[in-house]
């Protein structure tokens, strides 16, 4: 008897712990007026930029203060949980970081699950890199908003251009940069740069600079026209043909590989967005007041230098409750001009309005100024390259382009080197469409 | 009995009736079975039936918010692609080597430990037990500092010091399938081992003292004794392999997060987490779901028929 | 004589086959905890390699873990937690579901063992959309009864404890019944004894499954102060690059409990799972 009475305890008392759990605990009345706002992201750095900001916020809306409940889950898995939520039209957070490849999946269909964020850029739409709004609007409505421009330099280890002789300012087109890819080489032994085989970071941006992309205005795909392939032809030619480029060691230049590889001067340079300043700092110490920033080079004598990549847009769930304040913050957070600045001075991104880019704020010497040769003088590069960048059109095939690039395209033109071009290009394509 | 019990007491009829309906309740061995298999049905119908069939619908529609359309058998016909066959085909390697690898290995060193020549029997079936207590994504952490590209990397610098070439071990297809079957090899070897430990606990010492007194050897005593009793154990590993081999998704996941390059890691959950999830396709989804689920269930059925084990249920 | 040498030399050889293979097997566990001792730029800069330089070796990297702003331990307490309460319940519902297929014989019995089976084979990443639904409709999403109430009759423990109640005897049984015992009564107090050795086995395996369940509790806690260490984990995993600092020295101490439970039942779950078998 005594066991089955202690048997029912037992149970009772995981029932009690299991119903404790699922309770919510629920705002501290004192403070009635504050409201929870839900933030999900995959990025750690971003949770601080928006705590901060929402510390900020309450100094100036006492009124309308907010808890932000910020939540980082693992990439693919916070993506994944959204696509689901927004489905199922519950458990959705209040704001919402979106991957850009993954963004073009969350506005399929004609019931867009996401708020439009128009209103926000309405004012000052002009102060903004536009094509950093395009990739996030449809039909002409803008539904997120973006963390950075991502616009997209070459990073030179000096130490390794002085051995080689060249001077980085001379190299203006592609060309140049082969040729001075050749000089390195012969006199140092090392490869002027990586390719990447697992993401399309070196393939993309170089697309863009000749006004191309994976889709045209229209939606079309336009994956294998002439210049992709032409593209492609030419990062397979500096692997193989005129061997000054090497595919970068782990596929990616986000790999713990390559971070070893170029820490101890593997390279001569890498063609990465602003935003990946910090990955030198943080995975390539040995590099400090070595690495200077320059544009990309053109392909044409006076053609544009530059392409925007990457993105983080941050998005309001129709589902949300509180639409209109998490409208607010993220106007004040993200669109605002001081909101903009601290994209640069908390993040290191190139912030999407390009009127704070000559902000005093901007100048200033911070750990990302000092760790490059021409750091405080950067965004003064970035000025020059703020109409050159040009708009990266998505559909809902986006990430399945982009995916087919980094898991076959590349891999087998690269690394493999056992399909040509063209012949992978038209592949991909046909599969795709 | 019962009645008798009412009846003595009129006044609590009512009462009487619940408690002696709640106590026959207690005591009939008609409704008892009900009672025990009650929580399975419940469970069995709220968390699987109901969603299987929501799953089954949904491989006939094209899934977004707020609408869903009807597409006919549309969403299998897009199975017809290449990269659907990467991942089928991967797959089926997959279980493949894993039961080449997780059935006679472990069989065979369960019959080691079981004999007599070995010592420390319960040091060796913890150690070789312990693997599978970390999960796969630890012990992809693990497993990928091992093998990693770089040639001062753990598995490299050996191979380099025994004068062989360094290999792109991730970036490969063979190599990339053998770190796969290695890790599930090094998490699952022990406690498939047990199983057929298991198994040959049961086999009666009379059969071996027998066969003794007719002089068999011990290839003899092994091909005609322990391997037809491990039979049902046999049996069982095969199927749970099996099944564990074309649900295989996270051995892939550590190593690649889902990108490998040239689809090597890519399985059919792989590619479900690929349509389903990332592309936003849940319907695509669905449908290689449920084929991924035909397969399963074809495959299990085959296998248990070949190995006559519907016979030996009833 | 001969022979005798014979035996000797191949008792010598099977116990050095096993010893070799121990040390094989147990080697990423010793690369895991020495990985743990290293600071990260390191494993970077040269991947990983069993140098033992300790110059270099420190506890940093589980100094990171105690610090502040850092939850892990949070996430450990609530993994810790979840395995309590979902190795109870399962084991309890499943030795339940078990025990009634195994002793009873009634309508549809055969069906329902068929289903246990089918179960058994079906991943639950082909609908994880209609369960996600399933559980905002019973209102239970961001709780631990979301992660619990639909796994808690686990199909791998019922067969298992199906298969082992098939060997209780069954005069117990009867004679239960004469003394009066209700069915249930049975069950509890005279049978689930004798099924220790099966939940000493399916308690290692449950616990196991609870402490890495990564992918569902995912779908279903929203709050971070929720999360579990499997989950806290893979966000340290990013694209951009992995935190090791926390994650190598995180793994060693999330392993370390697993393996303490296991060493604990150890003995149960070795004569569980072998004395219980499966049969048929």
């Amino acid at each position: 008897m005594k066991r089955k009475v202690l048997c029912v305890l037992a149970v009772l008392l995981v029932i009690s712990l299991l119903s404790g759990c699922s309770v919510k605990t629920s705002g501290d009345p004192a403070e009635s007026k504050t409201t929870t706002l839900t933030y999900w992201t995959f990025n750690g750095l971003h949770e601080a930029l928006f705590q901060d900001a929402a510390k900020k916020w309450n100094k100036m809306h006492p009124d309308r203060k907010i808890k932000l409940n910020s939540v980082v889950y693992p990439y693919g898995q916070m993506h994944d949980n959204l696509s689901i939520s927004l489905i199922a039209n519950q458990g959705v957070p209040d704001l919402v970081d979106i991957e850009q490849k993954r963004f073009a999946t969350m506005v399929k269909g004609n019931k867009i699950p996401l708020v439009d964020l128009t209103s926000l850029v309405a004012k000052d739409r002009d102060k903004f890199v536009e094509s950093r709004l395009t990739m996030y609007s449809k039909n002409g409505k803008l539904y997120g908003i973006g963390t950075h421009v991502g616009t997209t330099v070459m990073y030179y280890n000096t130490e390794v251009m002085k051995k080689a002789g060249v001077d980085i300012d001379k190299i203006q087109t592609w060309e140049d940069y082969v040729n001075a890819g050749k000089q390195v080489k012969k006199k140092t032994g090392k490869p002027i740069t990586t390719i990447e085989t697992k993401d399309p970071n070196n393939f993309l941006p170089m697309i863009i600079q000749q006004k191309s992309g994976f889709f045209d205005k229209n939606g079309k795909l336009i994956l294998n026209n002439k210049i992709n392939v032409k593209t492609l032809e030419f990062l397979r030619d500096m692997v193989y043909k005129d061997k000054v480029a090497v595919p970068t060691p782990g596929g990616n230049h986000h790999a713990e590989e390559y971070y070893g590889f170029m820490n101890q001067g593997g390279a001569a340079s890498v063609m990465m967005p602003i935003w990946y300043m910090g990955r030198f700092l943080d995975y390539m110490p040995d590099l400090k007041g070595k690495i200077a920033i320059r544009p990309m080079p053109a392909w044409t004598k006076g053609g544009d230098r530059s392409a925007g990549m990457g993105g983080t847009a941050t998005s309001i769930p129709k589902a949300s409750k509180n639409i209109d304040l998490a409208k607010d913050f993220l106007q004040y957070a993200k669109a605002s001009k001081e909101g903009n600045i601290k994209l640069w001075t908390v993040l290191g991104f190139d912030p999407l309005r390009w009127d704070v880019w000559d902000d005093p704020a901007l100048q200033k010497e911070n750990k990302y100024t000092n760790y490059f040769t021409n750091g405080t003088g950067l965004f003064n590069t970035l000025l020059e390259l703020k109409d050159e960048i040009n708009p990266l059109y998505m559909t809902k095939d986006f990430p399945a382009v982009s995916d087919k690039l980094a898991t076959q395209i590349l891999y087998k033109t690269i690394k493999l080197k056992n399909e040509s071009p063209k012949k992978a290009l038209d592949d991909a394509a046909r599969e795709l469409k | 009995m019962k009645v008798v019990h009412s009846n003595t007491q009129p006044v609590t009829l009512s009462k009487e009736k619940k408690r002696s309906w709640f106590s026959g309740m207690l005591y009939s061995r008609k409704v008892a079975p009900y009672v025990f298999v009650a929580p399975f049905i419940l469970s069995f119908l709220i968390f699987f039936a109901y969603p299987l069939v929501q799953t089954f619908i949904m491989s006939f529609q094209e899934v977004l918010p707020g609408e869903t359309t009807f597409v006919g058998l549309e969403n299998y016909r897009r199975l017809n692609n290449p990269t659907f066959y990467t991942a089928l085909l991967n797959t089926i390697q997959y279980t493949f080597w894993t039961l080449v690898v997780l059935i006679p290995i472990p069989l065979v060193l369960a019959v080691l430990l079981n004999s007599r020549m070995t010592r420390f029997k319960n040091i060796f079936k913890s150690a070789l037990f312990i693997p599978v207590l970390t999960s796969t994504i630890i012990a992809g952490i693990v497993f990928r500092l091992i093998f990693g590209d770089m040639e001062s990397a753990l598995v490299n610098s050996f191979l380099i010091k025994l004068g062989l070439d360094p290999e792109l071990w991730l970036s490969n297809e063979s190599t990339g399938m053998f770190v796969m079957v290695l890790l599930a090899s090094w998490r699952w070897l022990g406690v498939n081992m047990l199983y057929f430990l298991a198994g040959l606990q049961n086999i009666s010492n009379d059969l071996y003292e027998a066969s003794d007194i007719d002089g068999a050897s011990t290839f003899q005593k092994f091909f005609h004794i322990t391997l037809p009793s491990l039979k049902p154990v046999t049996v069982y590993v095969l199927t749970i392999s099996i099944v564990g081999g074309f649900r295989m998704f996270e051995e892939s996941y550590v190593f690649w997060q889902n990108y490998s390059p040239g689809d090597i890691g890519l399985t059919l959950v792989g590619y479900i987490y690929q349509q389903g999830l990332a592309y936003n396709n849940m319907g695509l989804g669905a449908a290689i779901g449920i084929v991924l689920l035909v397969i399963i269930l074809l495959v299990s059925v085959i296998s248990l028929k070949l190995s006559g084990s519907f016979k030996e249920e009833h | 004589m001969n022979r005798k040498q014979n035996t000797a030399l191949s008792k010598v050889s099977v116990n050095a086959l096993f010893i070799l293979l121990c040390v094989v097997t147990l080697f990423p566990l010793f690369c895991l905890v020495l990985a743990s001792l290293k600071p990260s730029t390191e494993l970077l800069r040269f991947g990983l390699n069993l140098k033992l330089d300790f110059q270099v070796m420190s506890l940093k990297n589980y100094a990171f873990l105690f610090q502040g702003g850092s939850i892990y331990f949070e996430w450990f307490k609530n993994s810790l937690l979840l395995l309590v309460i979902t190795t109870a319940l399962t084991l309890f519902f499943s030795s339940m579901v078990g025990y009634g297929l195994a002793v009873y014989s009634f309508k549809g019995k055969n069906v329902l063992f068929l289903l246990v089976l089918f179960i058994m084979m079906v991943p639950i990443e082909i609908m994880m959309l209609p369960l996600f639904k399933m559980t905002v409709a019973l209102r239970i999403v961001d709780s631990y009864t979301g992660v619990i109430l639909p796994f808690i009759v686990a199909p791998v423990a019922v067969f298992f404890f199906r298969q082992y109640a098939l060997g209780l005897p069954k005069a117990l049984l009867e004679s239960a019944r004469v003394d009066g015992c209700t069915e249930f009564g049975i069950f509890l107090r005279i049978m689930m004894p004798l099924m220790k050795p099966a939940f000493g086995a399916m308690a290692i395996l449950q616990a196991m499954g609870s402490w890495n369940n990564f992918l569902w509790p995912l779908i279903v806690l929203r709050s971070k102060e929720m999360f579990t260490l499997p989950i806290g984990f893979a966000s340290l995993l990013s694209p951009y690059g992995n935190n090791y600092d926390m994650l190598i020295s995180g793994a060693v101490l999330a392993v370390i409990p697993i393996i303490i439970i296991f060493l604990f039942f150890q003995k149960y779950f070795i004569s569980g799972l072998t004395s219980g078998g499966i049969k048929g």
